[in-house]
């Protein structure tokens, strides 16, 4: 019996060291590559020894202006570990501001390969955030990178909440439920103001709200039909009505605060009589009857859609005769129809900058492919194309007073606003902002506690924001993915996974250096292959990664002038 | 404070003394005396001729045209609070009984103008489905076998879904507008109409002055006409009574959905709708409309309770 517990314990013993001895030779595995890599807490750039085996991977679009595409990527291509090359089919000025748009967010390769290019509603990214779950209809809740190589969160959770009803948003943060939320009503500033527990964050994003035409259907394809309604909107009364403080009337449709926005003359100045006059000129003295159709979604162009909608047909009535039937439509039906110019009446739309040039507001409305005006105007386009491929802003800028003068020669619709925006937080969150562009991330919002909390307008569509559009989405992306820039709490961009991108000479070729050691959500450490793998996703239509939510990738598609490999249309 | 059965006591008395003394009472008289009796029958009675005056005189009684929006013409804003000049309002300001609303346009108007669109609605919608489910009801129950069959498993059919989520069906498949919501909401109320008739004229066809009738020679059509509808519509009356203020009711909520009365009708659903969002800064603007739909639905219903009672055979003796 003593014999045979000698050799139990014996046994035992062994299985102790070996144990021991497997678990060091673990650790040995997974620290070996931080050991590889020198960081320093005080520095956020870490360097790393570029592998030799590195097989750096190249979307070829197969070059520019061959059949059937179009488009601004000529390759994109990795040249090391941690370099990346953008060829481009003409210079690209504003390349550094659309690529720091968070719908260029980066993931792990490996990732997007597991997911079949559609990782829904489990990104990866290197952000300061992780999805730890989607609560459906409730909530996405967050938890901490504590290895962010930049300002880790000091909230352990974040939880991202909605509410539709600007007051519901409002009754979150009053009652302590949240720290935070997007948009509060224009009715509801005053309260805000005044109350010590809150405080207002002014977004000065850039924004236009329009009322447009599309000049296929009668009678909005005549201009001066479209010229007097310009003319007969009093649009300081409704800016003065419905718009909360630090909103303008629009003198052109891109923001003066946009480089270029304001070259060209100012709109037309509001003159019901002088508008009466041109319209029974056009052949309507008693008017004639249509339909305004807009969304019933509160945006910061157009804080109370429905009353703006109203006063609208109140003016188009009185100032004009026309009698305006209001039509509201289901968001995604909206956006559908009035971008295939489907819409027969006016429509009430409006636009928020995705990044800081002029060509995000004149380029995706007015160029040729786009039909939600009807036939495109070669007036405006033209100079649009040209200035878009200038490098020399000298150069750029008569281009675009041109074309804003042709807006205002042609009315494809009439400016009305630029919408003042804001957020709301709690006083007791420090460090609370809200940038003008890209979208709050949270670990720069400290509100003393574990978990923060924010309210938005509506539940994310998905958080694989390289095919979703909708700001709810982004909001929550921006949290968790990273692009190669990105823009600081001003709107200046900075660089983000790159550490800068140095162009040529006529900037069509963009070289990116990329931030060493960073690691994904997921532990895989971020390279070049995972930047051109995201494009990859996004821009070719014929990689078995270019799945997505919806398939459409309308950003890719329509920021780098369309998509590699992309079906032919029908008809 | 007389109690019911009081005064339905002192009715009969009443009625049994007019029988001795005069001739007979008509059936409608003596319905009227005892719904004369019913006081909450009354008062909903009073609240309805309330409400319909206010909507035949809404021009007279509204000091504003209900769509005229005020910017520019009046030193008043958007949700500006209430000003009753006797009581205290500066009168420097122009006199808005219950503010303006969003759009800049004079509340009290636009509630006055409001009672128009929802009794016309109901007044239609309830005409409508009364006369369509009353014709197939009085048809099936009166010809009976295979078409009786068919008419009432299709009103069955109608009857299986929630009324409201089936009138938002039908106004999605005909698009929004008060016009499709009537018809939609009358759709919806055909089935009650159609068995409660059927119900009836089953029970009618059997009595002994129809089969007096029947010997005497007259006609299906005769019969059906002269003898069994006529004897049936009690209770669609008071059916219908009450399917007003349920009318009333589905027409606000599938305004307040936007699918029913679009802007800028003054319709009270779409009122509320459109100051929803502005409950916690300008809670009048939810109360007014709200309170117009919830007076009216107690008028009607009220009303239609009363009626029941009056014209409940039981109650004769």
């Amino acid at each position: 019996m003593r014999r045979k517990n000698l050799w139990f314990l014996a046994v035992v013993v062994l299985a102790l060291v070996a144990s021991a001895c497997s678990s060091s030779s673990d650790e040995t595995t997974t620290t070996a590559a931080p050991e590889a890599t020198t960081t320093t807490q005080a520095e956020t750039t870490t360097t790393a020894v570029p592998s030799p085996d590195f097989e750096g991977k190249v979307l070829d679009s197969g070059g520019c202006d061959t059949d059937g595409y179009s488009g601004r990527v000529d390759t994109i291509t990795a040249i090391d570990e941690y370099t990346v090359e953008f060829k481009l089919c003409n210079p690209h000025p504003a390349f550094l501001a659309q690529i720091a748009f968070g719908v260029f967010g980066i993931q792990p390769e490996e990732h997007l390969e597991a997911t079949g290019g559609a990782p829904l509603a489990n990104p990866v990214g290197t952000g300061p955030f992780a999805v730890k779950e989607w609560l459906r209809g409730d909530s996405v809740v967050f938890t901490r990178n504590d290895d962010y190589y930049g300002q880790v969160a000091p909230q352990e959770t974040l939880v991202l909440k909605w509410s539709t009803e600007s007051a519901g948003r409002l009754l979150e943060l009053q009652s302590g439920n949240a720290d935070g939320m997007t948009f509060p009503g224009v009715q509801d500033y005053p309260t805000i103001e005044a109350d010590p527990n809150l405080q207002l964050l002014n977004k000065p994003e850039p924004n236009i709200f329009y009322m447009g035409f599309t000049n296929t259907f009668a009678p909005w394809d005549n201009v001066d039909v479209r010229k007097a309604v310009a003319m007969g909107i009093d649009r300081q009364r409704i800016v003065d009505t419905f718009y909360p403080p630090g909103s303008e009337t629009a003198s052109h449709f891109t923001p003066c605060s946009v480089q270029f926005g304001c070259e060209g003359d100012s709109w037309y100045d509001f003159d019901a009589e002088a508008a009466k006059t041109l319209l029974a000129d056009a052949g309507f003295p008693d008017g004639f009857d249509t339909t305004i159709y807009y969304r019933d979604v509160t945006r910061g162009y157009l804080p109370t859609p429905g009353d703006v909608a109203a006063d609208i047909q109140a003016q188009l009535k009185e100032n004009l005769n026309i009698n305006a039937e209001i039509v509201v439509m289901e968001s995604g039906e909206f956006i559908q129809t009035s971008s295939a110019g489907g819409l027969d009446g006016i429509h009430l739309l409006g636009w928020t900058g995705d990044y800081p040039h002029i060509t995000n507001f004149l380029d995706f409305h007015f160029a040729e492919t786009n039909l939600q005006f009807g036939n495109p105007y070669p007036e405006i386009y033209e100079p649009l194309k040209t200035a878009s491929q200038t490098a020399d802003a000298a150069t750029a800028q008569p281009l675009y007073e041109e074309a804003n003068n042709a807006i205002k020669e042609f009315v494809p619709m009439v400016p009305i606003a630029h919408g003042g925006a804001a957020y709301v937080a709690t006083s007791a969150v420090q460090g609370a902002y809200a940038p003008p562009w890209g979208d709050v991330t949270f670990n720069l919002w400290d509100n003393g506690g574990d978990t923060i909390v924010f309210v938005q307008g509506n539940e994310p569509i998905s958080l694989y924001c390289a095919d979703e559009t909708d700001g709810e989405s982004l909001r929550a992306c921006a949290q968790v993915v990273e692009a190669l820039y990105s823009y600081d709490k001003d709107g200046n961009v900075q660089p983000q996974l790159a550490t800068e991108c140095v162009p040529n000479d006529d900037l069509s070729v963009w070289t990116c250096s990329l931030r060493q050691g960073v690691v994904f959500h997921d532990g895989s450490t971020f390279d070049a292959n995972d930047v051109v793998v995201s494009y990859t996703a996004g821009l070719d239509a014929a990689s078995p990664l270019h799945t997505g939510n919806s398939g459409v990738f309308e950003y890719y598609d329509y920021l780098w002038n369309g998509l590699i490999n992309a079906p032919a249309a029908e008809g | 404070m007389i109690s019911r059965q009081k005064s339905i006591e002192i009715l009969e008395a009443q009625s049994a003394q007019h029988d001795l003394l005069d001739k007979p009472l008509s059936q409608w008289r003596l319905t009227l005396r005892r719904f004369r009796g019913r006081r909450s029958g009354m008062v909903g009675l009073g609240i309805v001729v309330f409400l319909i005056l206010m909507a035949i005189f809404a021009p007279v009684i509204a000091p504003y045209p209900p769509n005229e929006v005020l910017i520019g013409k009046e030193d008043v804003g958007p949700r500006e609070k209430p000003c009753i000049h006797i009581l205290g309002c500066d009168e420097n300001k122009p006199q808005h009984i219950m503010g303006t609303d969003g759009n800049v346009r004079d509340e009290f108007s636009r509630i006055i103008y409001g009672a128009r669109i929802s009794l016309t609605l109901g007044f239609f919608t309830v005409t409508i489905a009364l006369l369509v489910g009353g014709f197939f009801g009085a048809i099936a129950g009166y010809v009976g076998g295979w078409f009786d069959n068919i008419v009432m498993r299709i009103m069955d059919v109608i009857l299986g879904f929630p009324s409201l989520l089936l009138a938002i069906a039908i106004v999605a498949v005909l698009g929004p507008g008060l016009q499709n919501a009537l018809i939609a909401i009358a759709i919806v109320a055909i089935p009650a109409y159609a068995r409660v008739m059927r119900a009836q004229v089953l029970a009618i066809k059997e009595s002994d002055f129809v089969q007096a009738s029947v010997a005497l020679g007259s006609s299906s059509r005769q019969l059906l006409l002269r003898r069994v509808i006529p004897n049936a519509l009690t209770p669609l009356v008071v059916l219908a009574t009450l399917g007003v203020a349920t009318a009333i009711l589905e027409a606000a909520g599938l305004s307040f959905l936007g699918l029913g009365a679009q802007p800028p009708n003054p319709e009270w659903g779409s009122m509320l709708a459109q100051e929803r969002n502005n409950l916690f800064t300008s809670p009048l603007l939810v109360f007014f409309p709200g309170f117009a739909i919830m007076l009216t639905v107690l008028g009607f219903n009220l009303m239609g309770d009363g009626l029941r009672d009056a014209l409940d055979p039981a109650l004769n003796r």
